[in-house]
């Protein structure tokens, strides 16, 4: 029997009267990489930004590790010391080079030791491929870099899960493989991954399970390979053909 | 009558004008490290979730910025012994220039804060940080550059403002201009002295500022 | 507010009118001495250019409270001329106003592009229809917002009149308060009569920068003297 990681029960997200989740509810175990696809303004990011307390909820309930999420509390600094988040536009602390960007969070909120910070940190540039790129500085790097950085400063606070909120959609088309390809390392390391994406292709090879989020709601998800040769609903169908004609 | 310039006859005066001048930087420098705090605290209130504390510190602002600052100085110089505070002339004098200073130095930082993008706040927040771990390591560092150069501006602005203190007895290098024009009939000596004094003490500052920035900001000058 | 103090309300407005009057003048000659150093800063002869650099930077540099107590107190040893404390301020926050409004004015010029200029040559303009036609047209929707900024600071800075003995707005509020018996309660008054006029006119101003959609914060932003 596999752990629970997450478990989405009933979300509802109202931005105003415009009602952005309505009612999601799914359930992530240890291992798995969750892709989430479907139309842009469908809340897949908006329920990403949920697990960590990056935005309340006006209904039912996120547990992680068996707990509810609650945004507006202090107990929220504890959840979000165990999960990693990536963002589409990197987010890096432009003040900072490359290795301070990974180090800060380490020494400053866990108190880790200085010393023991950096060689992890130099461990996870070598896993990010830029270890040659430790001191710059994120002005002086591509996106594909600063996205890496980023993934490496996310991992070094050894995160139990992982939450990807579209890292390529901001990248120059020639970066964005880079950045797949670190991602596909940390599949085979069998992390907890939670991943927006439009790169459909990524998530038939490494997503153990694809959910197709539209108008706030879960419509389908399964196998993605599955998924991806035969739809079940009309919606999501109709929106893997736009996907896949606009990819050739 | 011809004039005939003569700075011989400000020799005796020059003593009292390395006081003056000493007491313009002081009430200067004292002025700007103090309105540095006290703005700060209003940019945050300007920021704060609480809408009395938003609405307090937008009137200050705009307070001191519409208020001329002999006001300010003649209201702190006669309200505070009334109140039943004594205090010297200069102590008087630095804290209506601190007040003054410190509305525009609210707007100044707050302009850094407004700088520091939001995706800041968001990486800082899902990895952690607490709200002062936050402020310490990630935003001031970023606000302090956006703000540095607007910074040295202002205190050019102070140390011109400081000579509205002669108004309230505090002698410093205008009221030493004054005093010595016209117990000497020398005022266009006096006033050639005193423009200098300012003019350097301006330069120094701004001099000092790019050479500081240069050291301080030696990496990449644009980083976003 | 005491009854005592109502008695004096007309006064202060009259005085405050004298302020408006003051700094009004003051920002027109400004204006023109202002115009006057903006085109020679932008000037092909070089030694024009250096002058009004150095013009521009020692008024910016120096008080004006050192000023005024040349022109008040220094004209009358050095060149015999004695001006009233009226003519006194007026002049030395003038001078002040020339220097930032050179600045106002060449950053307007500045922002009409380099192909105005060229186009309205190649048309056969005139240097005066040039400018009377295609580049002031264009420059004052960048010019007026900012000048709003600088009168409010010229206002504040009359103040300083009353320092040589001019009764203008401040002075008032002085007079008043030692007739009440050295209350500050006047200086309060004062205070709010000063916030409640360049307020009024801050919103002009940022009414004008909404129709013309331009930034004038930051130049208004700095001095507070």
């Amino acid at each position: 029997m596999t752990d629970t990681v997450l478990k989405f029960d009933h979300v509802v997200k109202r931005f105003g009267d415009r009602t952005i989740l309505d009612g999601v509810s799914t359930t992530v175990q240890a291992g798995e990489i969750v892709c989430f696809i479907g139309p842009s303004g469908t809340g897949k990011s908006t329920l990403l930004r949920c697990v960590n307390g990056l935005e309340t909820i006006e209904g039912g309930n996120i547990l992680f590790e068996g707990k509810a999420v609650q945004a507006k509390q202090r107990s929220i600094i504890d959840v979000r010391r165990r999960i990693g988040m990536i963002f589409q536009h990197f987010n890096l602390y432009p003040h900072l080079t490359a290795l301070e960007n990974v180090m800060l969070a380490p020494v400053v909120v866990h108190g880790e030791d200085r010393k023991t910070v950096e060689e992890r940190a130099r461990g996870l540039f070598e896993k990010v491929r830029l270890s040659h790129r430790i001191n710059a500085y994120p002005a002086q790097m591509s996106g594909g870099e600063q996205q890496r950085v980023a993934i490496a400063r996310a991992l070094a606070t050894n995160p139990h899960i992982l939450l990807f909120d579209e890292p390529t959609s901001a990248l120059d088309p020639e970066t964005v493989g880079e950045v797949l390809a670190v991602m596909r390392d940390l599949a085979v390391e069998g992390r907890t991954m939670l991943v927006v994406t439009h790169e459909i292709r990524f998530a038939a090879d490494v997503g153990t399970r694809m959910v197709f989020l539209d108008g706030g709601k879960i419509v389908e998800e399964g196998n993605p390979r599955e998924m991806l040769a035969a739809p079940k609903s009309e919606r999501a169908k109709r929106f893997l053909s736009t996907i896949s004609n606009a990819a050739h | 009558m011809p004039y005939y310039f003569s700075f011989r006859s400000i020799y005796p005066y020059l003593g009292d004008l390395a006081a003056a001048a000493q007491a313009t930087l002081l009430l200067s420098v004292l002025a700007i490290v103090l309105s540095v705090a006290i703005g700060s605290g209003v940019a945050l209130m300007r920021r704060s979730d609480s809408r009395l504390l938003r609405f307090t510190g937008g009137l200050y602002v705009e307070v001191m910025r519409n208020t001329p600052l002999l006001v300010i100085l003649y209201i702190v110089y006669f309200a505070l012994p009334q109140l039943g505070l004594r205090m010297s002339p200069f102590n008087s004098a630095l804290i209506g220039l601190t007040l003054n200073s410190a509305g525009y130095m609210a707007e100044i930082i707050r302009a850094g804060l407004v700088a520091v993008p939001p995706g800041q706040f968001e990486a800082a927040a899902s990895q952690g940080f607490t709200r002062v771990q936050l402020y310490r390591h990630i935003v001031l560092p970023q606000v302090f550059r956006t703000i540095y150069a607007p910074l040295g501006n202002q205190f050019i602005a102070v140390i011109l403002a400081s000579s509205l203190a002669s108004a309230v007895a505090v002698e410093e290098v205008a009221s030493w201009m004054q005093t010595v024009g016209s117990s000497s009939f020398r005022f266009f000596e006096t006033f050639v002295i005193a423009a200098v004094v300012y003019l350097v003490l301006c330069q120094i500052v701004n001099l000092g500022r790019i050479a500081i920035g240069r050291w301080l900001f030696r990496q990449p000058e644009a980083y976003r | 507010m005491s009854a005592q103090l109502l008695t004096y309300m007309p006064l202060l407005l009259k005085a405050a009118l004298v302020t408006i009057w003051l700094s009004w003048l003051a920002l027109l000659i400004g204006a023109v001495g202002g115009t006057l150093i903006a085109l020679a800063r932008m000037s092909t002869f070089l030694p024009l250019r250096l002058l009004a650099l150095l013009f521009t930077e020692f008024f910016r540099s120096i008080p004006i409270l050192i000023v005024l107590f040349f022109v008040f107190f220094g004209m009358p040893l050095v060149f015999g001329i004695d001006l009233s404390p009226f003519t006194a301020t007026t002049v030395a926050l003038a001078l002040h106003a020339s220097s930032t409004m050179s600045e106002v004015i060449r950053a307007g010029l500045e922002s009409v592009g380099k192909g105005q200029w060229e186009a309205a040559r190649a048309a056969g303009m005139t240097y005066w229809q040039m400018m009377r036609h295609v580049i002031v047209p264009q420059a004052l929707r960048v010019i007026l917002p900012p000048s709003v900024g600088v009168y409010i600071a010229t206002l504040k800075e009359s103040s300083l009149a009353s320092i040589i003995g001019y009764v203008e707005l401040t002075k008032t509020g002085l007079l008043i308060r030692e007739t009440m018996g050295s209350s500050f309660v006047p200086l309060l008054l004062l205070a709010l009569i000063y916030f409640l006029i360049n307020y009024g006119i801050s919103l002009g101003g940022a009414a004008l920068e909404r129709r013309f959609h331009v930034n004038t914060r930051l130049m208004t932003a700095g001095a507070g003297q």
